[in-house]
């Protein structure tokens, strides 16, 4: 183990407030100190000073999802995501790293490896531009559409077929170091702006590379949206559920709200700020924890009487998806750029 | 069997002794306090505060009834291990009557949570301490949290009508009632609030609410110095005004909250005062344009500007209550004070916290309540740099002088938990502490309840 594994100033940052505990989803649910963001910085400072092991924490580093609601919400401006990508990657050392995780890494830290989880459609089989669209490694898989689904919105963007990962996956894992060669990477071989419809990979981009070179999609979509989103001859009523990192990490909760309210009837979802539970991989490895959180989530949702729930990125549709799905809801999952290109 | 395993087989998956717990249950918002507690409890009903506390008798273990964690004196650090007793779980509002503007709730229920739920049924319930999101009623009670109303509205004591609360014996008793009236029997309820969890542990209040203010409005005045701003509180109280809000910010904390909140404040101003009112729209109206032409007309004012909306308004005191976190990015360790000292005094006691500041080279930023002159002149140095951290010991003991010698007192509104028990008797006499630990003895014969603080 190493013996400091946390940077001092950001761990000195915290005064221990607890204003943050109101934010904490995983608080929430256990009302527990240790599972707030304080009381996991708490522990953190209990390992750094050596009064506390490591391995003593893993559990609660792995039930953090990993949200960064407590981020806005700090006074005093503490980093706790870097300081959790810090705490995972001393706690989830060789053989503690969850199986599932170590799966989904080697899954996705080879580029040849990426391309097979998702062929890039014809639509990715273009030469980088000046605007290039990045797509996550799981939305590739999950969502194959989605290059075609922007091309036809911004025929100027293009999607190179060369792209690796982001390595947002692998920071939050347990392997900092390693994510940030990725992101470095991958700012190679996406020269000029990269817009992304994968919230979270946006975040670790704009961390890594800098804000001025990524956009998440309705960020940078925002001025051209046009016409009108319809279900059976209306206006839909659409709702949206925050992607954590998106609005936490790279501070964009307006716009895509403003962009559907342009094309739908815009419906707040009360909580939406608050993680759905997918959390990157925490939906695969903590699956009854993150169950718990979607619970709540789908019931705030099916109080609102909508058509739609948006989303922006890839994790949130899926996870959404599943528990309406679940549940026998009317109510659909729909990415942001796929409801823009259904609107007329 | 041990305490810990008695306490185990009790309460089962409530009890939680693992490190990690452990750890994070050894400290408070207090800087420099920690103590590692031997088990922790989540109560969720009054028979399991009774069980706890009857384990912790039989075997004359510690235990520290705790809230959200906020309070700013060490009151809820478990210095000598113990039993850590939680109270978020009880967290129900068991009801709110309109007729008799009063709720019932359980000690875990956030202040926001109270106000909020009130506020459906047009009523307020006024204290509002700067951690109101995260701390508890419970916790407010057992400190006597202040706020930012204080002025006009008082504080967490001025607001509890009666007390379920279980003593150090075990036994349960309810103080106080439902009523605005009633002098029968000692006022146990006065007592026990502020008593900081030394004379029982509270499982239900009856608090006082009021009717829901139904306009409100806020504006800014800008000073060269502190002092002047001073200056013009002492002339809007002399006025007749006495408005709900009325706090200043030095040109630290200015600077510190700007750059957390991006306000646009006037970042070259020795001080701010934000002052406000609540109340029908006439008497708001008249009382803050009062207020302002009082400003404009007090020495040093470089200029007064009107909040035009409600989330102007808003935004002006979500920033005030993040003084203290915000000035925590001045440095790694931050240590606020809460003296208070009689309004006239306000002036020369801003003055003599600048003339520490300077002799001992230490920052310190001050914040507070003018309207009730409970200043908050917060320390903030590196932890790691040694001498500054002894200088920053020093000021504090000369800030307890300042207030003592200005007829103040050493904490408006924290409480003395760990932090501010040395000096205590300087603030109380030696016959008065004497007798809080006789009524200390009364609550809790073997000393079990939160020892090390108060009546001890």
């Amino acid at each position: 183990m190493t013996s400091k594994p946390f940077s001092p100033d950001l761990l000195a940052r915290c005064i221990s407030c607890g204003f943050c505990l109101p934010a904490c989803p995983t608080y929430a649910l256990t009302k527990k100190e240790e599972s707030s963001p304080r009381g996991r910085i708490t522990l953190m400072r209990a390992v750094q000073d050596g009064q506390l092991h490591i391995n003593e924490t893993i559990a609660e580093s792995s039930f953090c999802l990993g949200c960064r609601a407590c981020e806005p919400v700090c006074p005093a401006g503490v980093e706790y995501g870097t300081l959790l990508e810090e705490w995972r990657e001393a706690a989830w050392v060789g053989r503690k790293r969850p199986l599932i995780a170590k799966a989904l890494l080697f899954a996705v830290s080879k580029q040849w490896r990426v391309r097979l989880l998702g062929i890039l459609s014809r639509h990715g089989r273009q030469a980088p531009t000046e605007v290039n669209l990045m797509l996550g490694c799981f939305e590739r898989a999950l969502y194959p559409k989605m290059a075609a689904t922007v091309a036809k919105l911004a025929p100027t963007i293009s999607t190179p077929p060369k792209q690796g990962c982001c390595g947002a996956l692998h920071a939050h894992n347990g392997e900092l170091a390693l994510g940030e060669e990725m992101a470095k990477q991958l700012g190679k071989q996406l020269p000029g702006t990269i817009v992304t419809t994968a919230g979270g990979c946006a975040a670790h981009l704009a961390g890594v590379l800098g804000r001025d070179r990524v956009r998440e999609f309705s960020q940078w979509y925002l001025e051209q949206a046009s016409g009108e989103f319809q279900i059976n001859g209306r206006r839909a009523r659409v709702t949206y559920q925050d992607s954590c990192h998106l609005r936490n990490g790279l501070g964009v909760a307006n716009e895509p709200r403003m962009l559907i309210a342009k094309v739908a009837d815009f419906v707040e979802l009360p909580g939406a700020s608050s993680c759905c539970g997918a959390a990157g991989s925490y939906s695969l490895l903590q699956r009854n924890r993150s169950r718990e959180i979607l619970d709540q989530k789908i019931k705030q949702i099916e109080a609102l009487d909508v058509d739609f729930v948006a989303t922006t990125n890839p994790g949130c549709t899926r996870q959404l998806a599943n528990g309406l799905k679940k549940r026998k809801s009317k109510v659909a999952v729909i990415h942001v750029a796929e409801l823009l290109a259904r609107s007329r | 069997m041990s305490l810990i395993e008695e306490v185990k087989q009790r309460f089962t998956d409530q009890a939680d002794d693992s490190l990690a717990t452990l750890a994070a249950y050894s400290r408070d918002a207090t800087p420099e306090f920690a103590g590692r507690p031997d088990i922790v409890v989540s109560a969720r009903s009054t028979e399991d505060v009774v069980a706890a506390v009857i384990l912790a008798r039989k075997y004359g273990a510690p235990l520290i009834a705790r809230g959200g964690g906020s309070n700013l004196c060490a009151a809820t650090v478990p210095i000598s291990g113990g039993i850590v007793l939680t109270l978020n779980e009880m967290n129900a509002i068991k009801e709110i009557s309109t007729s008799e503007l009063l709720a019932v709730v359980e000690p875990g229920v956030t202040t926001v949570q109270l106000d909020s739920a009130v506020a459906e049924k047009g009523l307020l319930f006024p204290p509002d301490p700067g951690s109101r999101t995260v701390s508890t009623i419970g916790g407010n009670i057992a400190t006597n949290a202040g706020g930012l109303r204080g002025l006009k509205y008082g504080v967490t004591r001025n607001y509890v009508l009666g007390l379920e609360v279980v003593l150090g014996t075990g036994e349960v008793i309810r103080t106080g009632s439902r009523l605005v009236k009633d002098v029968a029997g000692y006022d146990l309820t006065r007592l026990i609030t502020g008593s900081e969890g030394t004379l029982g542990v509270i499982t239900e209040a009856t608090v006082a609410l009021r009717p829901r203010p139904a306009t409100s409005a806020y504006g800014v005045a800008y000073f060269d110095s502190l002092s002047q701003c001073s200056h013009a509180v002492e002339a809007i109280v002399s006025a007749g005004i006495l408005p709900a809000t009325l706090e200043f910010l030095d040109n630290v904390c200015i600077r510190s909250v700007e750059e957390y909140a991006h306000l646009g404040l006037d970042l070259s101003a020795g001080a701010l005062l934000l002052f406000g009112d609540d109340g029908d729209e006439y008497s708001t109206k008249t009382n803050v344009d009062l207020m302002a032409q009082l400003c404009r007309n007090s020495i040093g004012c470089r200029g007064v500007t009107l909040a035009s909306n409600v989330a102007e308004a808003e935004a002006l005191l979500e920033a005030r209550r993040c003084s203290l976190p915000s000035l925590a990015r001045l440095g790694t360790l931050s240590i606020l004070e809460d003296i208070a000292v009689p309004r006239p005094m306000l002036a020369e006691a801003v003055r003599r916290i600048q003339g520490i500041a300077a002799a001992e080279s230490v920052v310190i930023g001050t914040f507070g309540h003018a309207g009730d002159g409970n200043l908050h002149p917060t320390i903030v140095v590196n932890a790691d740099d040694a001498s500054a951290v002894a200088a920053a010991h020093r000021a504090l003991e000369q800030l307890f002088g300042i207030a003592l010698e200005l007829k103040g007192t050493i904490t408006g509104e924290h409480g003395v938990g760990s932090a501010k028990l040395p000096f205590l008797e300087a603030r109380l006499g030696s016959e008065q502490i004497s007798l809080l630990s006789r009524i200390k003895q009364a609550f809790d014969p073997d000393g079990i309840l939160n020892p090390g603080r108060l009546g001890s």
